[in-house]
């Protein structure tokens, strides 16, 4: 995996970590300690070996002094190397949690434009994926690369101290591991990238299906979705083969190469025991070779870890774009406390492609209290009306201010809290129906005699469900139906009672009887309050103060119901098909 | 677990030949330290240069039968373990995909999506693991220590002290782990839930300024999840130290009993660094199998989970042998049928008798949740009546097989989702076989054609996840094309119209009244304008059926649908 991490992710990288600096440190420290202490014990153990041709005639004494001082070294190094790992461990958690947490924080600033235009997978794949790999890869490779080091040079020194020939042949033999390795990796990458681009492939088809599994079913495709499937999967398999098994050789070779260092040694060590007489002794004979052993293996895994550690860059990259795209134009800092209701759009040009034009000189004034109904045929872009009120999109020219200030100027949480939104699309948040409806009391009203007209009816549909307010709703909407999904939504806006309302007349899966009851609550709701209603029923259009005609994404004409009428235009053909 | 490992079944030679290909590795290995014993005793000993280059030239030998044998075990090792996940994950896909509709919602899409491809992923890297190491680890193990024993039997009793001591260690870190791994995979199950809703969601949260409600629910359950990965991380990070102490402890014993025994004159030295050179191999073997353990872990507890979902068995069974339509009964007969959601208190939907002429028409009205989409949702059996029966052209629904029953019906669910691909891939999901002409003839019947036209790629232009360069209206109209796409004689609208304007809507009912093939329609409605036309209206009322007749019958003779007619204005 070599897709080129720009410059500057490693720093990044590291900056993310700096906060938990005196973890680092301490881990660093316990890192070493451990490889010194695990590189001193071979040579414990080594001249323990050599006492015991001397314990024949000098007794067990200083045997059992070397042992005890080996045991005492056991225990720091066990405990050195628990707190190695569980500093690790707690640093690479807490590193990710952070990023984590800000890149769902990020969530919050990003324009919808942003959002919009990045598929939902994607960007929960940054979340989970993308990190997971960073964590791995990165953190604990960081860590394993540091260790590796120490233990290399550790070796060398305690190594050279014992007989420079001996560590010259190790030192001069070891590359060929390396050279192996790499080899085996240059081949393996490109069945890794495979591998990765066939899964993405993969991963895709199973997002988007598993979304809808219930129309496939309606369709009976499981067939020729297996089939799509069955074909990723064999390209998957032929693929997967090739990357695990070649990247699974690199151990065994590098182990054969390092069997042969360990054969040298041993060759090497018996000679030197013969010829130096003496000198160099069993026990440092034993020592090398774990020495040897020791030496060669930090040399494998870090071939491996260069890999992870590309490929853990490339992922904590791809996070920090995320977390680098721009974020919403800054906030207002004007938050009025009431709200009347006066909405006032001048001159507004808008498009979402800057290269289309869509709403272009757009202007309109409402008086608080006002009814703007909002006509069209399907699809005809009220969303994009409603992007722009509630600024999810800014404007490209021109202003919209609320009650005089510009909304630019104003916090958004500020202007929205002004407006209750109900719309076609629900999305009812995970979380129980207390948390879908943030303004509901704790509880639903007592049933007080004479009281029942006054509470609003959706708390009739809350008090239908199987726990009430506590009922816990799941992904999507779990078990909802599409019309409870929409009485939810309609009361969280009920209970809220906002000076201004944005409604889709979107009743359309809720029975008419009940509709009816939401209409009246609703009209009443409307009153004193700067309404616009994307309208699907006459008496709407009727009543309306101002009548916005939209079609093809933009405002055509706009009016009263009978200015519009003698005008004879495109809201005359539309009422007579719609409404009349 | 049985489950998951009976995917090994196809792979048998590979599941066998790996170990012990492995187990071949560990047993040359186990002839090293014997051969540096003999260095030491005899070489070294005897200042005998030309025996120790014979015996270093058989360690190097033994290098390179080793190097043969091993990759030879990866190579199994790694086919099995690929080949068993691939069959594995077709297989949980194929299993999902036969689940009802009421399975599907006890999992829930992101679930069964992470099963599929995190957990089945894991769960190849946890067999091609546990093939290399499944015999290596407990045969180097135990391989050392009876070569220990053939060495010297009373040094070699520590080997059979320190052995069980290491297993148990290594047994209760598991027993320990799994369990958190299984929370901290529960934990980002749900965060990834909670990632897909705040996107989903965006504009909602924004309207209602809950950024930041929303973001502090999310840091707690981040917190939570980082809090269990720590405990679990912390746990699994004991396996090393403690292994390391044990093996030391046992080589000090060693040394320390064989220095004795040397004293004695009952032992060599090149024996006691054969022994301690047996020890410290195993030592290697478990810092491998430790390493390894905690994949391994892992990997289980995703088995685990993947066996849960392979173990739901899909609630619903369909026959070998289809049962052959009767063209001259009824299209549709529900015979008392009632249905009730498992675990609910109340049923959906009881006692509905009805029987449905081909080419009636017949519409569907009623209160949200007032049963009109349960009964719908019966006759293309998405689920089983829990009472009663539902029959379709004279057999039961049970007795047809899934490919004759969606012959039969054609569906637009109520929630109308495109996929992926192009306009023209998403309605030959009615019919593989329909023609271009088809395709737009149906199109047009469904009010889509102009959906079509006004796309620059027409039948090409391509669909995004999930249709969302459509709009609601647009999808609706596109699923309903799908739908007739099909030619079945049983047609259902769910709630079809629901996002079309009145004019668009009345264009479509006339268009698929005037339908070649004639089907027999169900049109589930909230509008009497939609349904009035219809054949007979069914009246829906808390999951019983209040009435049924033509809209001038019940406008007299059924209260309820008299009170759904008023509430939309309409007197007659």
């Amino acid at each position: 995996m070599k897709h080129k991490a720009p410059k500057g992710t490693l720093k990044r990288c590291l900056k993310a970590v700096s906060q938990y600096k005196l973890l680092v440190a301490l881990s660093l420290l316990f890192a070493a300690a451990e490889v010194f202490f695990t590189l001193y014990t071979p040579l414990l153990f080594g001249r323990a070996i050599d006492g015991i041709v001397a314990a024949v005639k000098d007794g067990m004494d200083a045997i059992d002094a070397t042992l005890f001082r080996t045991a005492a070294l056991t225990a720091l190094c066990a405990v050195a190397s628990w707190l190695t790992g569980s500093l690790n461990n707690r640093m690479t958690c807490r590193t990710v949690q952070q990023l984590r947490d800000d890149l769902y924080g990020k969530l919050n600033t990003l324009p919808l434009a942003y959002l919009d235009s990045h598929p939902t997978g994607e960007t929960v794949s940054r979340m989970s994926a993308d990190l997971d790999r960073f964590a791995d890869g990165l953190l604990m490779g960081a860590t394993q690369l540091f260790s590796g080091v120490l233990t290399i040079a550790g070796t060398l020194i305690f190594m050279l101290r014992m007989s420079p020939l001996i560590t010259a042949a190790v030192v001069v033999l070891t590359p060929l591991s390396l050279f192996a390795a790499k080899l085996i990796a240059g081949r393996t990458y490109g069945f890794f990238r495979d591998q990765s681009s066939v899964r993405a492939e993969q991963t895709a088809l199973l997002n988007e299906t598993a979304g809808n599994l219930k129309t496939l079913r309606a369709f009976h495709r499981q067939g020729s979705y297996l089939q799509k499937f069955d074909s990723l999967n064999e390209s998957l398999k032929a693929v997967s083969l090739k990357a695990i098994f070649w990247s699974s050789i690199t151990n065994p070779v590098t182990r054969f190469v390092n069997s042969l260092v360990y054969a040298a040694v041993a060759f090497a060590g018996a000679f030197a025991a013969i010829t130096t007489g003496g000198a160099f002794t069993v026990g440092m004979l034993t020592a090398m070779l774990s020495y040897a052993d020791k030496y060669t293996k930090p040399f494998n895994e870090i071939s491996g870890v260069a890999a992870e550690l590309q490929n853990a860059l490339a992922c904590a990259a791809k996070v920090f774009e995320v977390l680098d795209a721009a974020d919403e134009a800054p906030d207002g800092a004007l938050e009025p406390e009431t709200v009347a209701g006066n909405v006032e759009i001048s001159e507004v040009c808008f498009s979402y492609d800057k290269s289309k034009k869509l709403i272009e000189d757009f202007n309109l004034s409402v008086k608080p209290g006002q009814k703007i109904a909002i006509v069209g045929p399907t699809g005809c872009g009220k969303t994009t009306f409603i992007n722009l009120l509630m600024r999810f999109y800014d404007v490209d020219k021109g202003t919209i201010a609320v009650d005089g200030v510009d909304i630019r100027r104003m916090k958004r949480r500020a202007l929205r809290a002004g407006y209750g939104m109900v719309l076609q699309d629900t999305w009812p948040t995970p979380g129980t129906a207390r948390e879908n409806t943030p303004c509901a009391p704790p509880a639903p009203p007592e049933e007080e005699p004479g009281g029942a007209q006054r509470r609003p009816p959706p708390w009739s549909f809350i008090k239908r469900l199987p726990e009430g307010l506590d009922t816990v709703i799941g992904e999507d909407g779990g078990s909802l139906s599409e019309g409870q999904k929409q009485l939810l939504c309609i009361t969280r806006v009920m209970l809220c009672l906002p000076p201004m309302l944005i409604l889709d007349e979107a009743t359309s899966s809720i029975d008419t009887r009940t509709e009816l009851r939401i209409q009246k609550a609703f009209d009443e709701m409307m009153t004193g309050r700067t309404s616009f209603i994307v309208a699907h029923r006459l008496s709407t259009v009727l009543g309306a103060d101002r009548i916005l005609v939209m079609d093809k994404g933009r405002v055509i004409e706009q009016g009263t119901h009978e200015e519009l009428l003698a005008k004879n235009g495109f809201y005359t053909k539309l009422f007579n098909s719609q409404f009349a | 677990m049985k489950r998951i490992l009976k995917y090994l079944n196809g792979y048998k030679k590979e599941t066998f030949l790996a170990p012990l290909f492995k187990m071949l590795e560990a047993l040359l290995e186990l002839l090293v330290p014997v051969i540096v014993r003999n260095i030491i005793d005899v070489g070294i000993a005897g200042a005998d240069k030309p025996y120790i280059a014979k015996m270093c030239g058989l360690l190097a030998l033994i290098a390179f039968v080793g190097l043969g044998v091993s990759v030879t075990a990866q190579y199994f090792a790694a086919k099995a373990a690929v080949g068993a996940s691939a069959a594995l994950r077709r297989d949980l896909l194929a299993h999902t995909l036969h689940f009802s509709y009421a399975d599907h919602d006890a999992f829930g899409a992101s679930t069964l999506i992470s099963r599929l491809t995190g957990d089945v992923d894991q769960i190849q890297n946890g067999i091609n693991l546990t093939l290399r190491l499944l015999l290596r680890s407990p045969f180097a193990v135990f391989g050392a220590m009876i070569a220990a024993f053939a060495v010297d039997g009373a040094t070699a009793l520590t080997f059979a002290a320190v052995i069980p001591a290491l297993f148990l260690v290594v047994a209760a870190v598991m027993a320990v782990s799994i369990p958190l791994y299984n929370k901290v995979r529960e934990g980002m199950d749900g965060l990834i839930v909670s990632q897909r809703s705040a996107l989903n969601g965006v504009r909602v949260i924004r309207a209602f300024g809950r950024e930041q409600t929303e973001a502090r629910k999310f840091r707690e359950k981040n917190g939570l999840f980082t809090a269990a990965s720590i405990r679990a991380g912390n746990v699994s990070a004991l396996i090393n130290p403690m292994t390391y102490v044990l093996v030391n402890v046992a080589i000090i014993v060693l040394i320390h009993a064989g220095a004795l025994r040397v004293s004695g004159g009952a032992m060599t030295q090149g024996e006691v660094v054969a022994q301690y050179n047996y020890m410290t191999r195993i030592l290697v073997e478990l810092i491998k199998l430790a390493n390894l353990i905690v994949t391994i872990t892992k990997s289980i507890a995703c088995a685990t989970r993947v066996a849960k979902v392979l173990e739901t068995a899909p609630s619903m069974a369909y026959p070998e042998q289809s049962a052959l339509p009767d063209k001259n009964a009824p299209a549709v007969e529900l015979k008392n049928a009632g249905f009730t959601y498992p675990g609910a208190q109340e049923s959906s939907l009881e006692g509905v008798s009805l029987t449905v002429g081909q080419g009636e028409r017949i519409g569907v009205i009623g209160a949200t949740g007032s049963g009109k989409t349960t009964l719908v949702n019966l006759i293309p059996r998405f689920f089983d009546t829990t009472q009663g029966a539902v029959k379709l052209f004279g057999h039961d629904v049970k007795e047809y097989s899934e490919e004759t029953l969606n012959r039969l019906v054609a569906v637009t669910p109520q929630k109308a989702t495109l996929f992926r691909g192009t306009i023209r891939e998403n309605l030959l999901w009615g019919n593989d076989e329909a023609s271009d002409d088809d395709l737009t003839a149906a199109a047009r019947a469904a009010q889509a054609a102009d959906v079509i036209a006004a796309k620059s790629g027409g039948l090409d232009e391509p669909v995004e996840e999930n249709g969302r360069n459509f709009s609601g209206g647009q999808k609706q109209r596109l699923t309903v094309a799908r739908a007739l796409v099909k030619k079945a004689p049983i047609l259902i609208l769910d709630d079809a119209a629901s996002a079309l304007d009145l004019a668009t809507e009345s264009r479509l009912r006339k268009a698929l009244s005037e339908l070649s093939e004639q089907p027999t329609v169900f049109t589930v409605s909230q509008r009497v304008s939609s349904v009035k036309g219809c054949d007979r209206i069914l009246v829906a009322e808390d999951g019983k059926i209040a009435g049924i007749g033509t809209h001038e019958e019940l406008l007299t003779a059924c209260p309820a649908y008299r009170e759904i007619c008023e509430s939309q204005g309409i007197t007659s």
